[in-house]
């Protein structure tokens, strides 16, 4: 009976935590379909209007945003995987001199605060004609995913005990076989994780897209500035913008989300 | 396929730590080579530099007279076993074993593949575990995919990395038969490392025997324990573990051991070798080759007192004071001992061994001649 109340109250307590954890997403929902005149009224009577949506893809402005948005990160994370497995692999396998200070300074790629690089960056890239192309953001975006793919995959090499590798090359693989057929597929979980991970953090950056590109290429979030105008704020628009750029994130972390849990949670070989 | 294989002044560092030291030996084709040391010795270390794994210094290696430092270790067609079995933990036991014979250097059809890992399978009966994963199985059980994984092909040479270790005593000594059997049958040359002493003796042709990077004695089973170049060698082979004492060569060429003015006699072969100049000597004999009794029997008897008594099954390990020298001994397993108790001993002289102060045995270069005629090690 104890027991039982105890199980009733657990209960009750996350139904509260997921109601407040919740509610601003609902909230997001609702916006998405008010009349502007609704947007302030707080009784949750309005009519539903598809308005929002409509003036969101009638211009195709906004899918020009997203794609860039996709286009941007991405490319980001496919350049920083191409970059960091190896740079992983190298960090975790060989004894070189200098490993844990160059291991040190990726990580030091994120202790600035982004605000406080981006005036120097500015000016470079105005410089290199980086400003405002999909390569200037690509580059700077890498910055930002890079350090954590390396750190998370760096583990989980080093949970691969050399003589699986070994093992691999006298069983008559060449390095480059055993590195895609044995190595790859064990820091698979690591690799989706931290891809993952990273994907989230440039999906939603929005200091270096506002101001290191801006015309050309518009990711969503800077995009969302345009439904602030002078005279008025479209809440509605907005919060559709929101749900849309959010969904791409929301679809992949459901769908790899039992790779993100074990990913992160443990190395790749046990026993 | 002829595989005999030649080290020639191999020599790997780590850093600034030796880890072997100027180590020649040739492994005859079909031979069952045993490397024998302690944890630390070196031995995987070689095996590593002989599959390729490592490059050495300095030194060279012939396969079949052919240098080959250089080639890689998926062109060597060397099979290994590893101490910690380095399995691929995302494969099935079936993939384990199949992994040569998928890889591009070794591929077979479909059917052989089948048919060789069920058939490996089957002798190391694992057959039954097949389809399951790696995390599933018991140490044993993975010792013996990684086993089943080198076996499954035809290689040059077999190198095995303390490969019946993690395996339970019956267990170890039944697959210690078995590789035994195996190997004739499949007559490949086969470096096997172990730090158990049986297995180098039960399953070795040869013995090289390895400490701190280097080769302290290489020979057959024989001559490995019956005639150890140094003390090293002689304490590593045997259970319990050869005593040594120190010794005083009198004038009259006795020999006085525990103080005791002349023991005993020296028997002549020794005697006509000994150098009359070296005057302290070291003595090794065995457990069993030394005899107690309670009482004081003859000239030679010395008188001790009981240190220790491990009942062992039908034996026992009686330990005994003298001097401050502490004596093992083999005894039956019913004697009945108390601590401090007195029993006498009597050494078996002409079956002890004699060092000289550098620890090496005095007359281990007269041994390749002198066999047979040696009666005192025989």
């Amino acid at each position: 009976m104890k027991k039982k109340m105890i199980a009733i109250l657990q209960n009750i307590a996350l139904l509260l935590y997921a109601f407040y954890a919740i509610f601003p997403l609902v909230w997001l929902l609702i916006l998405s379909f008010k009349h502007d005149s609704d947007m302030f009224n707080t009784t949750f009577i309005f009519t539903p209007t598809l308005e929002n949506y409509r003036a969101l893809f009638s211009d195709g402005e906004y899918i020009g945003y997203f794609l860039d948005n996709i286009i941007v990160s991405f490319g980001a994370i496919a350049l920083s995987i191409v970059v960091g497995v190896p740079a992983a692999y190298a960090l975790a396998r060989f004894d070189f001199k200098g490993r844990d200070g160059i291991a040190f300074t990726f990580l030091s790629f994120r202790f600035a605060p982004e605000i406080l690089v981006v005036l120097p960056l500015f000016l470079l890239y105005q410089e290199l004609g980086l400003y405002d192309t999909y390569v200037g953001l690509i580059w700077v975006f890498q910055v930002l995913s890079l350090p954590l793919l390396i750190w998370i995959l760096r583990g989980y090499f080093e949970d691969i005990p050399v003589e699986v590798e070994n093992a691999a090359r006298l069983d008559g693989y060449s390095w480059w076989q055993v590195f895609i057929k044995i190595v790859m597929p064990l820091i698979r979980p690591g690799l989706v994780a931290s891809a993952l991970l990273s994907l989230i953090f440039v999906w939603n950056n929005f200091t270096f897209s506002l101001l290191l590109a801006g015309q050309d290429v518009t990711t969503t979030t800077v995009a969302m500035l345009q439904y602030v105008a002078s005279d008025t704020v479209h809440y509605g628009q907005m919060a559709g913008a929101v749900l849309i750029a959010s969904l791409p994130i929301i679809i992949l972390a459901l769908s790899i989300q039992k790779h993100l849990v074990r990913g992160l949670s443990m190395g790749s070989v046990k026993g | 396929m002829v595989a005999d294989i030649t080290l020639k002044s191999i020599s790997k560092k780590f850093k600034n730590n030796t880890a072997l030291a100027n180590i020649n030996l040739t492994v005859r084709d079909k031979e069952f080579f045993v490397i024998f040391g302690p944890a630390g010795a070196g031995k995987t270390t070689l095996l590593n530099v002989i599959a390729g794994l490592y490059l050495p210094e300095y030194g060279n290696l012939y396969l079949n007279g052919v240098y080959f430092n250089y080639v890689e270790p998926e062109d060597r067609n060397i099979a290994m076993v590893f101490e910690d079995y380095a399995l691929y933990p995302h494969f099935t036991v079936f993939e384990n074993i199949a992994s040569p014979l998928k890889s591009p250097k070794y591929k077979e059809s479909k059917a052989v593949i089948e048919k060789e890992v069920t058939r490996v399978a089957r002798i190391l009966k694992i057959d039954h575990l097949l389809e399951r994963n790696i995390s599933e199985l018991s140490n044993g059980q993975r010792q013996r995919v990684g086993l089943g994984r080198a076996l499954v092909r035809t290689p040059n040479v077999f190198l095995m990395d303390e490969p019946i270790t993690h395996l339970d005593a019956k267990l170890r000594h039944q697959m210690r038969a078995e590789l035994k059997e195996m190997q004739k049958n499949l007559d490949t040359t086969t470096i096997y490392v172990t730090h158990d002493y049986l297995e180098a003796l039960s399953l070795g042709d040869e013995i090289a025997i390895l400490n701190e990077g280097k080769i302290e004695q290489i020979g057959t089973p024989d001559d490995i324990y019956f005639y150890p170049h140094n003390e090293f060698v002689a304490s590593s082979f045997g259970e319990p573990e050869i005593n040594f004492f120190d010794a005083l060569v009198t004038d009259d060429k006795q020999l006085s051991i525990f103080e005791e003015a002349k023991i005993q006699d020296i028997p002549d072969i020794v005697k006509n070798k000994l150098d009359t100049s070296a005057r302290s000597i070291r003595v090794g004999i065995r457990p069993k080759d030394i005899k107690y009794s309670f009482v004081k029997e003859n000239d030679y008897s010395v008188e001790c007192s009981v240190y220790s008594f491990e009942p062992l099954g039908a034996k026992a390990v009686l330990t005994v004071e003298k001097n401050g020298n502490q004596i093992r001994l083999v005894v039956p397993s019913i004697l009945q001992m108390d601590m401090d108790q007195h029993v006498y001993i009597e050494l078996d002289i002409n079956k002890a061994m004699f060092f000289g102060p550098e620890k090496i045995n005095l007359f281990s270069k007269f041994l390749k001649d002198a066999k047979g005629e040696v009666i005192w090690q025989s």
